[in-house]
């Protein structure tokens, strides 16, 4: 594990102690680690076409989230924020995970977002951003358990380490509603 | 003199450049709103506009309350590179808009959750407001800068700020992680309209429109 600091981690918590994730970011939680029982929220607010990609082995209680935002990179040039891009941040989420103590059999993904909020034909990056993380995900044998994606409507998301729940609300509901 | 520019590695703005963002900006909100202005027949304040440039995850940072939801018009501009117009209202601001120019549109904003809940007419009325502020916007820029420039037809959505700038900041960053915004509120006491008018040019366009105006620029893609 290198001792350089990644600038897309979110290590700053909000008030309540949990990590809301900017765009091209990542937050990580290890509970193993961690002597206080203190078990964040992993939080996106405000998801379009972009993607909420969890990983997460329970049994070795670690999680991550990342805030994916186009399908794949297209540039040669040196990569700040490699979390933009799915075929990068499957990836490197994963790998951040093994380094933090998770097994790779106990990986398993949830995906959320990739909706068409603006309705012209053209506008397929929600549905290319989704189809790019599954291929990565597959290609990687990470399982799928539960994903919610598609439609033309935003969508804000937590992921709660405590008991690994994952929590959606549409734009245009009341509530979250819990979806695994 | 290098402490002149913003520094913002890989991407340079001096603050003389951004003021000219700022004045085209100035000139493309001054003929939309006149035009809107001429159409409602009301007088509308328009707030200076303001000219940032800001990596793309801070962006929705520029707005207040990105989590309330709002409309969103949202026209694109095709040249050799792109650029985006989108207009924000608030809710009420549309729906007493729409009041205004229907006298039989008696829903109250509250009662409209998603962009179905608005009948045909409604829509259309938006689209049009829409269709007439960014081609407007987008007339008094090109003439300025004597290219063509044509709009799309306008999309229409009501949604969280954030969930909408998404796609459009995905779209610009995948070639900087730096993206320019140049905003202009506007608001109209007599009708209760608050909107802000959100240009975002690629930077493709950038350079093309500093080459057009001759001042020098730097921006290392």
């Amino acid at each position: 594990m290198s001792n350089v600091e990644p600038i897309d981690r979110v290590k700053k918590m909000d008030r309540d102690g949990n990590y809301f994730v900017p765009m091209g970011h990542y937050a990580l939680s290890n509970s193993k680690n961690i002597h206080l029982t203190h078990n964040p929220k992993l939080s996106i607010y405000g998801l379009g076409s972009c993607i909420a990609l969890v990983l997460f082995d329970e049994i070795n209680k670690v999680s991550a989230m990342s805030h994916i935002l186009l399908p794949r990179s297209n540039t040669n040039k040196e990569i700040k924020f490699p979390h933009k891009y799915a075929n990068l941040s499957v990836k490197l989420l994963m790998e951040e995970l093994l380094n933090h103590g998770a097994l790779r059999g106990n990986i398993r993904a949830i995906i959320v977002g990739g909706s068409k909020i603006f309705d012209f034909d053209n506008n397929i990056m929600g549905f290319d951003n989704t189809s790019t993380v599954k291929e990565e995900l597959d290609s990687l044998k990470i399982q799928i358990i539960k994903e919610h994606t598609g439609g033309s409507k935003g969508r804000n998301v937590f992921f709660d380490t405590k008991d690994y729940s994952l929590y959606v609300k549409s734009t245009g509901e009341r509530d979250f509603k819990r979806i695994y | 003199m290098n402490n002149d520019y913003i520094k913002s590695e890989g991407f340079q703005l001096t603050p003389e450049q951004l003021d000219v963002l700022k004045e085209i900006g100035n000139i493309g909100s001054g003929h939309a709103i006149t035009a809107l202005s001429k159409l409602l027949n009301y007088e509308i304040d328009v707030s200076l506009t303001s000219a940032e440039i800001i990596p793309f995850w801070k962006i929705v940072d520029l707005f207040e309350n990105p989590q309330v939801e709002i409309f969103g018009i949202y026209s694109e501009i095709h040249l050799e590179s792109d650029l985006s117009i989108i207009q924000i209202f608030t809710k009420e601001s549309l729906i007493n808009l729409i009041k205004y120019l229907n006298e039989d549109f008696n829903l109250s904003a509250d009662k409209i959750r998603i962009i179905e809940d608005l009948d045909d007419l409604s829509l259309s009325i938006i689209t049009e407001i829409g269709n007439i502020l960014s081609g407007h916007y987008a007339n008094a820029l090109a003439d300025f800068l004597s290219i063509k420039l044509i709009p799309n037809v306008p999309i229409v959505a009501l949604d969280t700020l954030n969930a909408m700038l998404n796609g459009i900041i995905a779209k610009y960053s995948q070639i900087s992680d730096y993206l320019v915004l140049i905003n202009t509120k506007l608001a109209m006491k007599d009708i209760d309209l608050n909107c802000v008018i959100c240009f975002i040019p690629s930077l493709n366009i950038l350079e093309n429109l500093f080459n057009l105006l001759n001042i020098k620029y730097d921006i290392n893609l």
